[in-house]
């Protein structure tokens, strides 16, 4: 900015004026989707106690669903094998991309512009409309939940691991070149190492991410757990409903706190 | 003996940055290139081991022209050229000691660089490296767990590796405090005197140029305007290295870091 002002008073006022027009702006806009959505705040959150406790009525589970146990755990397994699976593979590919892609190691400049263009078409269908498109395909299995799973995670890796991997300071790679490394040899001893820990973490969290979408997908796939969840919520057995939605979330958060285990630990 | 000539370097369309650079350098001899900041002291560098592509000239190491090499040619004169940084560019996560192997990486076929199979006595001779340069207990630690000075000495140690005919040196000493600069200039003096290696290296400090080396290049704007052993350099001299072409009045100021 090249505005010069007369004092530090004058450019505070000037920073609050501009913060205060942002406040306002945002309000209006508020106030405007409110009406246009026909949204009565007031009213809405009003009904928020009683819809909570509805839910803790209906989905608490009860004794007689300890009986579903055994079926809920054996899908919640499936889903995360399919969950991990998809994710490890499309790490693989996704990396190799990345590699071939990035602005630092790749080989041919071409190339570049068609990784970045596939990922981000893959990345940006979101993995439901994945998984309805290779319905026609594949018809109703756990593969058609992975391969949905794959292509969307596939994007989201490309994008992350290239952009990792530009990060990085070319200088390094440029250290090796000059000790007389060829291409592979600057990859595998020079932009691996110095990538790893934050690739891990990438995958680690696209892990912990799948096993939720993994669980959507299967309500429209019609496996694992989410199909379970569906077909007990369509016969109104709401504690069984209530119990999967618990171990789920039970096992994201053992997930989760594994990942972060890993992650202190390679950090 | 490092013999460059007329090299000429253009960096996209009109930006002339070396123009008819002329100079030796012996082995067994520290030589310095100094000059002011974009005087063009990295691009020459960079040439030499052509990280840079030049535009002309010829680049003589032991007369082989540098500059006429093949891509796997290439790779074996860089193999026998050792460089390092101001930055010391190790990779940060691997251990001082599989940096030092790295050196080792221009002998190796791609199947064996990549997995990182070095023979015992590979192995041996790094370790006995990072003992010479003081590292020996630092072998097995991450490097970027390290001093800058430490890191510094491991890049040393990682050219060593390469048993190279000469050193590159990038303003090595320009994030460390004097006392780790005279470490790593001791060493870069007594590996010139002892293997006989040709050490080039590119310096801001005048003082440590003409306490360190045995000859002088100045460049200014691109075109070496001096050339000799150091017990040459007098004022005259360096105020004709550290000239400002566009602003005269200015101060000549010698340490720009
Ligand atoms: N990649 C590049 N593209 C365009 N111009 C460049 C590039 N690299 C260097 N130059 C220009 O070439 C000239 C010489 O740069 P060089 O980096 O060799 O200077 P230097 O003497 O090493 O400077 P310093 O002491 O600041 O490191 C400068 O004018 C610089 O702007
Ligand atoms: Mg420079």
């Amino acid at each position: 900015m090249k505005t010069n002002f007369q004092s530090p008073q004058q450019f505070f006022r000037q920073r609050r004026l501009r913060l205060g027009i942002v406040l306002a702006v945002l309000l209006v806009i508020y106030g405007v989707s409110m009406v246009l959505v026909n949204f009565q705040t007031l009213a809405s959150l009003m009904q928020v106690p009683a819809g909570l406790i509805w839910l803790f009525k209906n989905f608490i589970p009860t004794e007689r669903s300890i009986s579903y146990l055994g079926p809920i755990l054996y899908q919640l397994w499936r889903t995360l094998i399919v969950s991990v699976s998809s994710t490890i593979c499309a790490s693989l590919l996704g990396l190799i991309f990345a590699i071939l892609g990035a602005k630092t190691t790749s080989p041919l400049p071409g190339l570049r512009l068609v990784i970045r263009f596939g990922a981000s078409l893959l990345r940006n269908i979101p993995v439901v409309a994945w998984a309805m498109i290779l319905l026609f395909s594949f018809k109703q299995s756990d593969f058609t939940g992975f391969l949905a799973l794959f292509f969307m995670t596939l994007g989201y890796l490309t994008r992350a691991f290239t952009e990792t991997i530009e990060d990085l300071d070319g200088e390094k790679l440029q250290a090796l070149q000059a000790v007389g490394a060829n291409y592979f040899q600057c990859v595998f001893c020079g932009v691996l190492p110095e990538v790893a820990s934050t690739l891990t973490s990438w995958v680690l969290y696209m892990i912990e991410n799948n096993l939720r979408d993994a669980t959507l997908v299967g309500i429209l796939t019609g496996t694992g757990v989410g199909f379970l969840f569906n077909h007990y919520f369509k016969s109104f057995r709401y504690d069984a409903a209530g119990l999967i939605v618990l171990l789920i979330a039970v096992l994201v958060i053992c997930l989760e706190l594994t990942s972060t285990q890993i992650r202190r630990a390679i950090a | 003996m490092l013999k460059v000539i007329q090299l000429d370097k253009t960096y996209g369309q009109n930006k002339h940055s070396l123009k008819d650079v002329n100079f030796t350098a012996q082995p067994g001899e520290v030589t310095a290139i100094i000059g002011p900041s974009g005087a063009g002291k990295t691009t020459i560098l960079r040439s030499v081991n052509q990280l840079i592509r030049d535009n002309g000239g010829k680049i003589l190491l032991d007369d082989q022209d540098i500059r006429q090499a093949n891509k796997s040619e290439l790779r074996k004169i860089r193999h026998h050229i050792g460089m390092i940084f101001q930055n010391y560019n190790l990779i940060s996560p691997l251990t001082a000691l599989e940096n030092v192997l790295h050196g080792r990486l221009g002998a190796k076929s791609t199947f064996a660089g990549i997995f990182g199979m070095y023979s015992t006595d590979e192995k041996q001779e790094a370790l006995a490296l990072l003992n010479e340069v003081g590292l020996g207990e630092y072998a097995y630690q991450r490097c970027d767990q390290l001093s800058g000075g430490q890191q510094q000495r491991v890049g040393i140690a990682r050219a060593l590796m390469q048993h190279p005919k000469m050193i590159l040196c990038d303003e090595p000493i320009a994030s460390l405090d004097p006392k780790s600069t005279k470490i790593v200039m001791d060493i870069l003096r007594q590996l010139a005197k002892e293997k006989q290696l040709i050490i080039l290296i590119n310096l801001h400090q005048i003082d440590i140029a003409l306490e360190y080396a045995d000859h002088i290049v100045g460049i200014n704007s691109g075109e070496i305007v001096f050339e000799g052993p150091s017990q040459a350099v007098d004022d005259q001299v360096l105020q004709k290295i550290y000239r400002q072409a566009d602003q005269p009045k200015q101060a000549v100021t010698a340490n720009e870091n």
